[in-house]
């Protein structure tokens, strides 16, 4: 009943001149604990402040859901309001800032309708098994739908299935394995769970590679879905379905100019890594130094190895290895101790590592840098991903963030999740996924 | 009878699996519990439970004596106590978690949480 209300409002409003049609962005929230309500609630906070039906809609959500009715019944309340058919996209993330709030438990959507662009939507499976033939299904989707557009700007907006902690036989989910057997077996046991179970890291660097191999001329903005830091489980939202393990992706033609930027607020410390060993898929490091990766990384630290604990997310976050390719630096974020092997989030495609770190200043001031490159032009909305370690880093702080995201776009839309890992391409630039970063896409004319 | 807003507010911060007991107090009392009063609270808290009033007391002696604390939070054994004081006042939010929860994401829903309250303390003071 309700959606059929909103259909009857959006054509009672639409404009009768042509030049009054214009693009028109709303921001949705909700802070409800019941999947239910949350979902109608999300949607209908954001297309009551559009005059058209959206052309597409972005939905986000924490965790919670999970365990307050479900995700299906939270979509069911979003499409108990949202236009039949309207392409969505999301899932869930440790948190979100958008004009309202700032939040990590609740649910936050933009819907957008502009006459002058062409919208398709994509998916693809098992991301953890096989990351390029789920990126490469997913674009094949938008490509066909898109391909007889007109417009010139290009944009892909994407959510991949963030990583989950393995689980190994008769220890369930660690992040630090370091008794017996199993820690020597542990590098090969997260491969198995990896392919097997899908569950380990989201292999979300090769999906992008793939997604830019497949829209070498598009601006790409996105990031890992995940849940509350805890990296139990994930989902994503595509149209009426709840995925796990896949990619979801908005392509969009336009002809709005399309701008992407990145910045850390990270320092690259004196400390030096070198990898001398590491497994074949380049995420397990087993040696540094010429000794073990642990005592190597301990060493080099200067931390005892009772340090190293359960708690140790809590601890690597702020202290992210990177490396450095075409002058661009991948932060990547310490995940699991395997015995006496380190875990990180994707590949290190260089064995040499800079240990960063990070303050709240300098994290807040990279979202000052970062604005910076889009001053003087006439942005319409802003796109942001960043990285859940910088949430729980800034933890209340996240609305010095808001402030300065509200001073930058004024009544202008904006929507900030706060993701495992965060994609960004430019053409021209290159493409990397990354940990501890702020990423800014605007579309602007 | 009409709900406490205030304890719909603690009610919801309970929903929080990390969130094991939360309030609003001041020294030697606790003004507003949840709906659910300390039954509510989870079970593992009780074992610390004297131990984290007799601290509080001490929190809030020094909330009380020194203008301008806006949060502060300590561990007792394997608990955290999160303390964010209500603007010029002597009372504060109060919750307990888990030393090994994810802090930055509760800090969050803290921070949420004080300013609902003091939002529906305005509303109170302007009725």
């Amino acid at each position: 009943m309700l959606a059929a209300s909103l259909q009857q409002e959006f054509i009672q409003k639409i404009p009768q001149k042509k030049e009054e049609v214009k693009l028109e962005v709303g921001v949705g929230f909700s802070e409800k604990w019941n999947a239910w309500d949350a979902g109608r609630e999300v949607a209908e906070t954001a297309i009551k402040k559009l005059m058209q039906p959206p052309d597409f809609f972005l939905l986000f959500s924490t965790i919670h859901y999970e365990k307050h009715g479900g995700f299906q019944e939270f979509l069911n309340g979003v499409w108990d309001v949202l236009p039949k058919g309207t392409p969505l996209v999301g899932g869930t993330v440790a948190g979100f800032i958008n004009p309202y709030g700032c939040c990590a438990q609740g649910a936050t959507s933009l819907a957008a309708s502009y006459p002058e662009m062409d919208v398709s939507v994509g998916i693809g499976h098992n991301t953890k098994r096989d990351p390029i033939a789920a990126a490469r299904t997913c674009a094949k989707m938008i490509k066909t739908d898109l391909k007889s557009s007109h417009y010139s700007h290009s944009f892909i907006y994407e959510i991949t299935s963030g990583g989950t902690i393995p689980q190994f036989p008769g220890l369930g989910r660690k992040r630090v394995v370091s008794s017996g057997l199993i820690s020597r077996l542990a590098p090969y046991l997260t491969g198995i769970s990896l392919t097997m179970l899908q569950r380990g890291v989201g292999r979300e660097e090769e999906t992008l590679a793939e997604l830019v191999r497949q829209f070498p001329d598009y601006h790409i903005i996105g990031g890992s879905s995940m849940d509350d830091n805890n990296m139990v489980e994930n989902y994503q939202f595509f149209n009426t379905n709840i995925s796990k393990n896949s990619i979801v992706a908005l392509g969009i033609k336009t002809d709005l100019k399309i701008q992407v930027n990145t910045t850390y607020g990270l320092k690259e410390t004196d400390v030096k890594l070198q990898i001398t060993k590491k497994d074949r898929s380049e995420r397990i490091i087993k040696e540094i130094d010429n000794t073990s990766a642990l005592n190597g990384f301990l060493k080099k630290i200067g931390w005892p190895e009772d340090f190293i604990d359960e708690r140790l997310y809590r601890k690597t976050m702020f202290i992210p290895l990177g490396f450095k390719k075409d002058d661009m630096l991948f932060p990547n974020v310490i995940g699991l101790f395997l015995g006496k092997n380190i875990l990180v989030g994707f590949k290190l495609e260089k064995d040499d590592l800079i240990l960063c770190s990070a303050s709240g200043k300098s994290l807040l001031d990279s979202v000052d840098e970062n604005l910076a490159q889009f001053q003087n032009q006439n942005n319409h909305f802003g796109l942001i991903v960043s990285c859940a370690a910088r949430l729980e880093t800034l933890g209340r702080n996240i609305y010095v963030t808001q402030e300065k995201l509200l001073k930058f776009f004024g009544d202008k839309p904006f929507l900030l999740i706060y993701a495992g890992g965060e994609d960004t391409y430019i053409p021209g630039v290159g493409q990397r996924h990354i940990n501890e970063s702020f990423n800014v896409a605007t579309l602007s004319s | 009878m009409r709900e406490d807003p205030i304890a719909v507010v603690l009610d919801n911060l309970m929903k929080f699996d990390d969130i094991l007991a939360c309030m609003v107090a001041c020294k030697n009392m606790v003004s507003v519990e949840p709906s659910g009063g300390t039954e509510s609270f989870k079970s593992e808290i009780y074992e610390v439970w004297d131990d984290v009033k007799s601290t509080m007391n001490y929190a809030f002696e020094m909330i009380g004596q020194h203008s301008g604390f806006g949060e502060m939070n300590y561990r007792v054994r394997d608990y955290e106590v999160m303390l964010y004081v209500l603007p010029d006042t002597e009372t504060a939010l109060v919750a307990i978690t888990p030393f090994m929860a994810n802090k930055g994401l509760i800090e969050i829903q803290m921070e949420n949480a004080r300013r609902k309250i003091q939002k529906i303390r305005e509303n109170e003071n302007m009725a």
